[in-house]
């Protein structure tokens, strides 16, 4: 008997320690156990994972038909209760009839007397229960019992054994499906290609046919980034749109449903969501795990287990590619507008060598279109022209690739290239469209084609490329102008960047155009103010000059009178033919002579004013010619008169009976061998008024070059006679009447000298008939006597 | 004999024009300056004066307006080397404004003018 125990035992341990399969062993050791024993029936009954029922696993008669489905819950009938018990427990059918629980275990083998139940287990853990029948009533000895709990013990082993392995094989599954997720992960920063392998890997690593994954962003629903990968069913099933809604972790649950497609196909789809710490959402889809035989199977837990584990890497992994991506594209601004900037600098320090607004506007295009300043293909200023209400074409540039290796500092201050003709362009300001809409409100304009707003035909007639962007220049809130940018040439696309460095290359482009323009009408200005100064400085002189002039007359005024007068009474005494007769008439003469330089010297310092009135000037020169007509007479003048009616001229006749005195007396002398003295008259419409003007040309050859800017200076005189104050006194006098002289020379030919004289606004009135008191008014106001 | 009475503080044109104007028949009175007119045209009963206008003590504008003052009726002729007292509102109380000249025929012109009845 101890032979045959030795034997069983040591049949029982081969087994235990082969190396076949867990169930194969398990089956091997249940029929070895029957044999040995020598009972008909030995079935083995294992708990379920559940451990709430025990149910039929193996039997020593065979494989154990799927359908046949026989199990006890735990602590019921004779197989329940060992497993609660974990005692071994021998029932005689003899002393306890078949109990209605245990009523499968009498179909199993209706014919059997002895019945004996093993628990199998080990000191933690109860993995089954092991049941012998025979239909024979038969004890169970000891050395029986000693043999079956020992088999049992190995049974227990080797369930161990077998749920260890599982547990590791699975844990190996694992660990090598996130080892290459991993691997997928950490191989690249670039967020599409990342998401090109976590799609591609999940569904390997799942076994699925296709799998798909969208990050949308939580609070506008706007899709961030999305990627596919193998075969997605066409029709679905999807995860709904909102999966997996926005709520926080934990209130997304995986997603998992089938649905046939149209030609009968089922199709299968598990998703999980994808939890950001940010406010991005997303999700991991899977479809259609793949069966050997072809066939579409739904998931299973582990998958679904699986698939969260890669859902939680993979968030970290795509949320730092989506931190590189930011952080990249910050550099790459950020690369830009140091660009941008450092452009501007030096735009800016272009900009301070010139106060001049054609160069400022040049060295303004080359830094918006060079390529190391802002780029632009094209650039246009065009500046406001506060007369005319209109935006005027002032410069323009195009971007020229000959400059591109030249530092931007030189390339500033080139010329223009390429410059495009823009002069001709003029859109008035109250033209209708959104670019002069927005120019007006200082706001900047951005065009592209297919807005909704047309632009004004005005703009378009000069200015349509399909994208455009428009800044205002504005000084001190005025708009004085806009720039225009455009890459129509190369089809680019307006940067942000360089828009934003635009719009600063524009807030100091205005200050420094505004300011040149200041400049210039200072200068202007100067100018002037030199101009008046000057004749300040001559008036001054001719003050000081007539002062001394008047001084002196008076003094010898009198004098002369008696020297004169004094004369002439001996005169009358001294007989014709008397030798002193011609020493006095010589007296005589030089004291009328010297009375003549006398009076003329006090006409020019001013001494006769105030014959004001309202005065026909042809008939002035009628009058003036009428003085001198013997002299034209005599010296065979021919005199051309052609008047023009005029408006009345307030002013001194006699003055300007002197200005034509004068004019006539220096016709006369230059053409006293013959000549033709022309007279005309004539209406001047100029921007502040209406002149009367009056030219006289004679045909005396003109006055020489080196003479010609002396005429007008007191006391120059080219005759041998005369106070050379003639020209002097005209100049003065028409200055006291607001007018104008002015010699129009022709070498060979003649002088013409052309007079113009302002007619007052209210001679003007008087014509019509009106402002006759105005007039009398006026007249006093010159404290002259009428 | 009409009486005509010349002021000037320049003796040589007193002389000139008394000589000139005696020879038209006018009995001549003389002053170097405006009081001694006054004292004159207080004294006698002239029919005409002729004023220089600068003179020392009193000058012809002050004495012109108040030999107008009292003998309104009298003719002031105002014979001056000055233009320019033309356009002083005072002098335009006289009768006639002549600049000085040597030919005395505008002066004594104006004279028979005044006197000639």
């Amino acid at each position: 008997m101890a032979g045959e125990r030795t034997a069983f035992l040591n049949q029982m341990v081969e087994v235990f320690t082969s190396t076949v399969s867990f169930g194969e062993r398990l089956n091997n050791m249940v029929h070895l156990l029957g044999r040995n024993l020598k009972v008909e029936l030995a079935l083995y009954f294992a708990l379920d994972k559940a451990k709430e029922t025990l149910f039929l696993n193996i039997s020593s008669q065979g494989p154990v038909p799927p359908h046949l489905r026989v199990e006890f819950p735990v602590g019921q009938g004779v197989v329940g209760e060992t497993a609660v018990t974990r005692k071994i427990k021998v029932i005689h059918r003899n002393h306890r009839p078949v109990l209605p629980v245990d009523a499968p275990l009498a179909k199993l083998h209706p014919a059997y007397q002895t019945l004996a139940s093993f628990p199998v287990a080990d000191d933690n853990f109860l993995y089954g229960v092991l049941l012998l029948m025979d239909r024979e009533d038969r004890s169970i000895t000891h050395a029986e019992r000693q043999s079956v709990q020992l088999a049992c013990l190995m049974l227990a082993g080797t369930l161990r054994q077998a749920i260890l392995q599982d547990e590791a094989k699975k844990r190996i599954a694992e660990l090598s499906v996130l080892f290459e997720v991993g691997k997928a992960l950490s191989s690249t920063v670039e967020l599409e290609v990342l998401l090109e392998r976590i799609v591609s890997t999940t569904a390997k690593v799942i076994t699925a046919r296709g799998a798909s994954l969208q990050i949308v962003d939580a609070v506008t629903g706007e899709v961030r980034v999305s990627s596919r990968y193998g075969r997605i069913p066409p029709e679905g099933p999807f995860p709904p749109p909102d999966f997996p809604g926005p709520g926080g972790p934990g209130t997304a649950p995986h997603f998992e449903a089938q649905a046939a497609d149209s030609q009968g196909h089922t199709h299968y789809c598990l998703a999980v969501p994808l939890i950001f710490k940010g406010q991005l959402r997303g999700a991991l889809c899977v479809y259609d795990k793949f069966a050997l035989n072809g066939d579409y199977l739904p998931f299973d837990p582990e998958n679904r287990q699986l698939l969260y584990t890669m859902a939680g890497l993979i968030v970290s992994a795509i949320e730092n590619a989506l931190t590189y991506q930011q952080v990249e594209e910050l550099a790459e601004k950020n690369q830009r507008m140091v660009k941008n900037l450092t452009a501007l600098q030096e735009i800016s320090q272009a900009l301070l060598t010139t106060v001049q607004t054609d160069k400022i506007l040049g060295i303004i295009l080359q830094g918006l279109t060079l390529e190391h300043g802002l780029g632009f293909d094209r650039a246009m200023v065009m500046l406001v022209d506060e007369a005319d209400q209109t935006l005027k074409g002032a410069r323009a540039a195009q971007r020229t690739p000959l400059l591109q290796d030249l530092p931007l500092r030189e390339g500033l201050l080139l010329p223009l290239s390429q410059e495009i003709p823009v002069a001709a362009w003029e859109i008035p300001l109250q033209a209708q469209g959104p670019m002069i809409t927005a120019a007006l409100h200082k706001r900047p304009y951005h065009h592209h084609a297919g807005q909704v707003q047309e632009l004004s035909p005005e703009l378009r007639k000069y200015y349509s490329p399909p994208e455009f962007s428009m800044v205002p220049l504005v000084v001190k809130d005025r708009v004085t102008g806009v720039i225009l940018v455009d890459n129509e040439a190369s089809g680019r696309s307006l940067a942000p960047e360089s828009l934003e460095s635009l719009q600063m290359c524009t807030t100091e482009a205005a200050l420094v155009i505004e300011n040149a323009r200041l400049y210039s009408t200072i200068e202007a200005n100067n100018r002037e103010l030199l101009l008046i100064r000057e004749r300040m400085l001559e008036s001054d002189r001719l003050a000081a000059l007539s002062s001394l002039a008047s001084g002196m007359a008076h003094e010898i005024r009198n004098p002369l009178v008696s020297i004169g007068g004094f004369a002439r009474r001996i005169s009358k005494l001294v007989e014709e033919k008397s030798p002193l007769r011609g020493y006095v008439d010589v007296i005589q003469e030089e004291v009328t002579r010297l009375e003549k330089l006398l009076r003329e010297i006090l006409d020019f310092t001013g001494e006769n004013l105030s014959y004001y009135g309202d005065h026909d000037l042809s008939k002035i020169i009628e009058e003036t010619l009428i003085l001198v007509q013997r002299d034209l007479d005599g010296y065979k003048i021919k005199v051309v008169k052609e008047f023009t009616p005029l408006p009345r001229l307030h002013c001194d006749d006699r003055q300007m009976k002197q200005v034509f005195y004068n004019l006539f007396q220096n016709a006369l002398q230059v053409m006293h061998l013959g000549g033709t003295l022309t007279i005309r008259t004539f209406p001047l419409d100029k921007e502040d008024g209406i002149y009367a003007a009056a030219a006289i040309s004679d045909t005396g050859g003109g006055i020489p070059l080196e003479v010609l800017h002396n005429i007008f200076n007191p006391f120059f005189s080219t005759k041998d006679y005369g106070t050379g104050l003639g020209l002097a006194i005209a100049q003065r006098i028409i200055s006291r009447h607001y007018g104008q002289i002015e010699v129009n020379n022709e070498m060979g030919k003649g002088v013409t000298f052309i007079v113009t004289l302002p007619v007052a606004k209210y001679c003007l009135v008087k014509e019509r008939g009106q402002g006759a008191v105005q007039a009398a008014t006026l007249k006093v106001s010159k404290g002259g006597r009428e | 004999m009409k009486k005509i009475l010349v002021a000037d503080d320049e003796m040589s044109i007193r002389l000139l024009y008394s000589e000139e104007l005696k020879e038209e028949g006018y009995e001549v009175y003389l002053a170097a300056n405006g009081r001694e007119a006054l004292e004159i045209v207080d004294r006698i009963p002239l029919d005409l004066v002729i004023l220089d206008i600068k003179m020392p003590e009193m000058d012809g504008i002050e004495a012109l307006r108040q030999i107008k003052e009292r003998r309104p009726d009298l003719p002031v002729l105002l014979s001056t080397a000055y233009g320019e007292y033309r356009q002083d509102f005072a002098t335009w109380a006289s009768d006639e404004y002549l600049v000085k000249s040597s030919d005395l025929e505008d002066l004594k012109s104006a004279v028979r003018r005044y006197l000639k009845d």
